[in-house]
């Protein structure tokens, strides 16, 4: 993978809250195809660090490079505009609009017709498994569930060029987990769409993952396939706090 | 989107506002054109326009503006003046007005939306604003303390009759102009934007929508229909002083918005139109009696809404259609 050309590169980003660095000096690359796994114990900084690299937080050090253009601190409707696209840990959901109508407000970014945008939006609901009966819900009444889904939808019908995808799967049960999965790989597959993906959920992310970054109180950790990190003390010690013999 | 498609995609919908615009300009015949009712229904008729205008920045885009009659007051003396001193017609005040009005809301707009206020200091700082005119055209070298009356010329070029039924029918035509406006921007990709803006500001940027490029668009949408209509307030009015800056009455539209439904054109009307009948009935029998009557109805309205029904009148409406009419809500799309 490492041989295709970087779609981000981040280089020694640094963000503080007050006394606490949630990132601190992190640098990786992101090679044009792949699933780029991001994994860490809670308050390691991945979310943070989403928020480095979608502009919302500037970061204090460091840059951000998409595409071969310099992106640090711009604005996040820029940034979007520019093809990167990230979903929320914490559910953002349009409320009083229908699932249908807040995808199309995602497809509407690249398409002019709102009636196109529709049916791009349509398109994509039912690509990633959203029963057509919700599709006129408001997004107040739909599960937690959906909201992923909803979330992770309006995001695919801008057209992204990067997804950065943070705790998508997150309290979906195991069948669920692996029908997002299957989606996942589908869009990484067929239209070649590069995404770095947040998870807890060790065999959801090992299994999506092409490599893997490990963070760990704001830094980068370890860098490798997924193998190579499931047996690296330093990501074990992360993980359960207790030095490696 | 194009006209084409918003024309063949609501059709339903413009060929309703204009059929209620057809019975409204029925109804001067239906009450015998008695003055008194035909200036009530006028005066009603404008909030209906001043609250559908409203919807656009309060119902869509979720601003929380209570500074309506600082576009109309603008709008309308602009326009006023324009004829009282220069002899230019209204027909062309009116629409320098609404482009006054309009640079206001730009002046006020971008600094606002660029520091990011919003919520209730946006509320707050809109509510300044009208106090801020009132004071400002108090002020001897603009309107002083005096009140302001309109020649009096009469007719068609003016705008002013003797009578009320021309000024009804040209405020029923300026209301479905509104309400087209609003039909046209609720289906286009400003509405869509707007309505995502209200729903999670920080969530529609990330899909690449400039936030604050469109509030201030919004906002200059609201500001201009208002500053159109400032002048015809005036004519209702009758007269014009520093008091048309009306902060009681900026906040009575933003609660009429509320009431009927935020981004609800159907719900804006019915809202305005019968709380201004309610409102003026009541300061017609009891004012006297008890000033502010009609405010405090409003208010304890607004209550019962916020706590029964938070999406107003066309969230009943809405709940209605669910509990009577047994038919999937898919089906009523097409
Ligand atoms: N807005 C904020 N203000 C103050 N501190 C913050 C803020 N956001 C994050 N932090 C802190 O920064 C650190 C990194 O948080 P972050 O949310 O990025 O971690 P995370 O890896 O996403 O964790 P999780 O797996 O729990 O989502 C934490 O110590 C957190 O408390
Ligand atoms: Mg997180």
């Amino acid at each position: 993978m490492s041989s295709g050309k970087a779609v981000l590169e981040v280089n020694g980003v640094v963000k503080r809250f007050g006394g606490i660095i949630a990132v601190n000096k992190v640098s990786f690359k992101v090679y044009e195809g792949e699933i780029l796994g991001l994994i860490g114990p809670n308050g390691a900084g991945k979310t943070t660090l989403f928020n480095c690299i979608t502009g919302v937080y500037t970061p204090e050090e460091g840059h951000v490079v998409f595409l071969g253009q310099e992106i640090t601190g711009l604005q996040p409707h820029i940034i979007a505009q520019k093809g990167i696209l990230r979903t929320w840990q914490k559910v953002r959901p349009f409320k009083k609009m229908t699932v249908l109508d807040t995808v199309t407000v995602g497809a509407l970014l690249r398409i002019k017709s709102v009636r196109k945008a529709r049916e791009k939006a349509a398109e994509i609901l039912r690509f990633i498994g959203m029963p057509e009966e919700k599709f006129d819900v408001l997004g107040r009444e739909i599960t937690l569930i959906e909201h992923k889904l909803v979330d992770l939808a309006r995001a695919l019908a801008t057209g992204p060029k990067l997804l950065l995808l943070d705790e998508v799967a997150a309290g979906l049960r195991p069948h669920e987990m692996e029908e997002l999965a299957n989606v996942l790989r589908k869009i990484n597959k067929e239209k070649g769409l590069t995404m770095i993906v947040v998870e807890h959920v060790m065999r959801f992310v090992m299994g999506l993952s092409n490599r893997l970054i490990v963070m760990h109180e704001g830094q980068k950790i370890a860098e490798g396939k997924p193998e190579e990190i499931a047996n690296d003390p330093r990501v074990i010690e992360a993980y359960l706090g207790t030095k490696p013999l | 989107m194009g006209w084409g498609e918003w024309i063949s995609e609501s059709k339903r919908y413009i060929i309703g506002t204009l059929v209620l615009g057809g019975l409204l300009a029925l109804v001067p015949f239906a009450i015998n054109f008695d003055m008194y009712y035909l200036l009530i229904l006028s005066t009603a008729l404008l909030y209906g326009v001043y609250v559908v205008a409203w919807n656009i920045i309060g119902g869509y885009a979720g601003q929380l503006d209570l500074a309506a009659f600082a576009y109309i007051g603008l709008g309308g003396i602009v326009a006023a003046e324009l004829f009282t001193i220069y002899g230019v017609t209204p027909w062309v005040g009116m629409f320098v007005g609404a482009g006054v009005a309009m640079i206001l809301a730009a002046a006020i707009g971008y600094p606002t939306f660029r520091f990011g206020i919003k919520d209730v200091w946006y509320a707050l700082m809109s509510a300044a604003l009208v106090v801020i005119l009132n004071n400002i055209f108090h002020l001897p070298e603009l309107l002083g303390s005096l009140d302001h009356y309109l020649p009096s010329k009469y007719g068609w070029m003016y705008l002013r009759f003797p009578t009320y039924e021309n000024l009804y029918w040209f405020v029923t035509v300026t209301l479905v102009v509104a309400m087209l406006i609003n039909l046209k921007i609720s289906h286009s990709k400003t509405g869509y934007y707007l309505r995502a803006i209200r729903e999670d500001e920080l969530a529609a940027e990330a899909l690449g929508i400039d936030v604050r490029k469109y509030k201030l668009l919004a906002l200059m949408m609201y500001a201009g229909i208002l500053g159109f209509m400032g002048y015809v307030s005036i004519v209702i009015q009758g007269t014009y002083s520093y008091h048309t800056f009306d902060s009681p009455n900026s906040i009575t539209i933003a609660i009429m918005g509320i009431i009927g439904g935020l981004g609800s054109i159907a719900g804006a009307f019915t809202s305005a139109v019968t709380l201004k009948i309610i409102g003026e009935y009541l300061r017609s029998t009891l004012g006297a009696s008890i000033p502010g009557i009609h405010l405090l109805i409003y208010g304890l309205l607004l209550i019962i809404v916020g706590i029964f029904k938070p999406d107003g009148l066309a969230g009943v409406w809405v709940s209605l259609k669910k509990k009577f009419v047994k038919k999937n809500v898919r089906g009523e799309k097409k």
